[in-house]
């Protein structure tokens, strides 16, 4: 017996792009080559000199992409997961008094367990918001709010439902109020057009490797105000080396120790490819084939599809008589066609949608063709046929 | 999670045999037909009859009581009754070490 090798004569078919996308741009994976290919430049940290300041580019990259400025803002972490943790626990520390918090249902474990354990540690109260027809409004958090609310957590877009939740309201009322507003773009950017410019969050959390096509490691967020937000990471940053204490100018303030050179030249790479295809064009495709796979799986008998109408290109359904895991298992090995199965690191829209089993995530990018989506249905079709599930046990 | 190959296929007397340690689902009408074999705080296995490549999940506190689990399910299936008795006695070996891990609870009080 020895460790088994996938091998399958069929070509693969990826929808588990909101994990992470693959494949990435040729350019993106060039840009990362050249950058590895040479000694990183990085004015402070070496005597060598370069053409190319991947961290400063790739701010004036951001800047342009969100429409909004100055580039410092915008700071790099190693995901979104990082980013959330660094503002969550950041805010938290700078408000130094116990506070309510506000969250909700259609939140990822990066937002829900750092503002469990500060809930548990007795630092923050905190309420989550349900959502309804598949979103959050802002009527739903408006009840929520009390005189000691001073935080707001909220995902832009569902990694589970895919929709996409109307921000923009939220961040004026939470603004207006003296809220704290992080929203969790890790699913949006890159997907849909976000106009920092005119929403005005406290914090906008966005990642690399997802529809931005970098690579793995790299994330960051855009924050305005960053007085907000305390300090709690400390450590070189190739400036000022006498001072003990950490700098307090932006971006050294959130960025302590060497940069993610590869991860920030493919972020880099990965939004000037977004920008010479057009968000719009992408965003058509998208759109396209999301609901062409719809259209399929509708056809299909057995099949729940959780959001019809998603605003982004995710797709959850489930199969009846067949265990999620067991689908995504069948539809990997024996139809060479990947999803992601279980709960998504999303526990509390699964314990509204399916009772908390999980379901079956197909999701989609720029680089997923008709084709593919007509012979992954197709496979998802020959699975539900089967579904006449035998259990046996003694 | 592991996955191996297999010297030889899975065979339906193997899932037969599974039937008396855990739950087995099968889905039979499949062009390859699945399993899966579930033993709770065990193992869980996942595959399609007539293939030699399994996927193999241990149960992450127990791995190092439950690792050679899948191993001995495919030693003793070759001995037919016999081997069922003996890998019973086996797994209730393996349950008194789960136990002692697990330490005592209010129903053992």
């Amino acid at each position: 017996m020895e460790n088994a090798q996938q091998d399958t004569n069929s070509p693969l078919i990826y929808l588990n792009n909101a994990a992470t996308t693959w494949p990435k741009p040729a350019g993106v994976l060039e840009e990362v080559a050249d950058c590895l290919r040479q000694p990183f430049y990085e004015p402070g940290r070496t005597t060598g000199d370069g053409s190319l300041h991947y961290p400063s580019a790739a701010r004036e990259v951001l800047a342009t992409f969100f429409h909004t400025g100055p580039p410092e803002n915008f700071i790099f972490t190693q995901n979104a997961t990082d980013s959330l943790n660094h503002l969550i626990h950041g805010f938290v520390k700078k408000t130094d008094v116990p506070f309510h918090a506000i969250t909700t249902e259609l939140e990822h474990n990066s937002v829900l367990r750092p503002l469990t354990t500060l809930e548990q540690e007795g630092a923050i109260t905190l309420s989550v918001v349900p959502f309804t027809d598949n979103t959050v409004s802002l009527a739903a958090i408006k009840k929520a709010i009390c005189p000691e609310t001073r935080l707001v957590v909220m995902t832009h877009g569902s990694n589970v439902l895919g929709s996409v939740q109307d921000i923009k309201p939220i961040a004026e009322y939470l603004k207006a109020n003296d809220i704290f507003f992080i929203v969790d773009g890790a699913q949006t950017a890159g997907h849909i057009p976000v106009d920092l410019s005119d929403i005005p969050v406290g914090a906008f959390v966005f990642t690399g490797h997802k529809a931005l096509f970098g690579i793995p490691g790299i994330g960051g967020f855009y924050i305005p105000g960053p007085d907000a937000v305390a300090i709690i990471r400390q450590g070189g940053t190739g400036t000022d080396s006498r001072t003990l204490t950490h700098p307090i100018g932006m971006p050294e303030r959130f960025e302590a120790g060497t940069h993610n050179y590869p991860g920030i030249a493919s972020l880099y790479a990965g939004i000037r490819f977004i920008t010479s295809m057009g968000l719009e064009a992408i965003g058509k495709k998208n759109t396209d084939l999301t609901r062409g796979f719809i259209r399929e799986l509708k056809d299909i008998r057995g099949i729940t599809i959780y959001n019809e109408n998603p605003g982004l290109p995710v797709v959850s359904f489930d199969i009846a008589g067949i265990d999620n895991h067991d689908a995504g298992f069948i539809l990997a090995r024996a139809y060479n066609t990947i999803t992601r199965t279980g709960l998504h690191c999303a526990p509390l829209v699964h314990e509204r949608i399916d009772g908390g089993k999980g379901c079956i995530r197909a999701s989609f990018s720029y680089f997923n063709t008709c084709d593919e989506c007509r012979a992954a249905a197709e496979a998802i079709h020959e699975v539900a046929e089967s579904a006449d599930t035998q259990v046996h046990s003694d | 999670m592991k996955e191996y190959v297999l010297d030889e296929p899975l065979t339906e007397g193997f899932l037969k045999f599974l039937e008396k340690f855990g739950t087995v689902r099968s889905l039979e009408q499949l062009k390859k037909p699945y399993f899966s074999f579930e033993k709770e705080q065990f193992i869980s296995i996942k595959g399609f009859v007539g293939d030699c490549n399994v996927e193999v999940r241990y149960k992450k506190e127990f791995q190092d009581l439950v690792a050679d689990y899948f191993h001995l399910l495919l030693f003793y299936e070759r001995e037919g009754e016999r081997g069922i008795a003996k890998l019973k006695g086996v797994e209730e070996s393996i349950r008194d070490k789960m136990k002692v891990r697990m330490g005592p609870s209010d129903g053992n009080r």
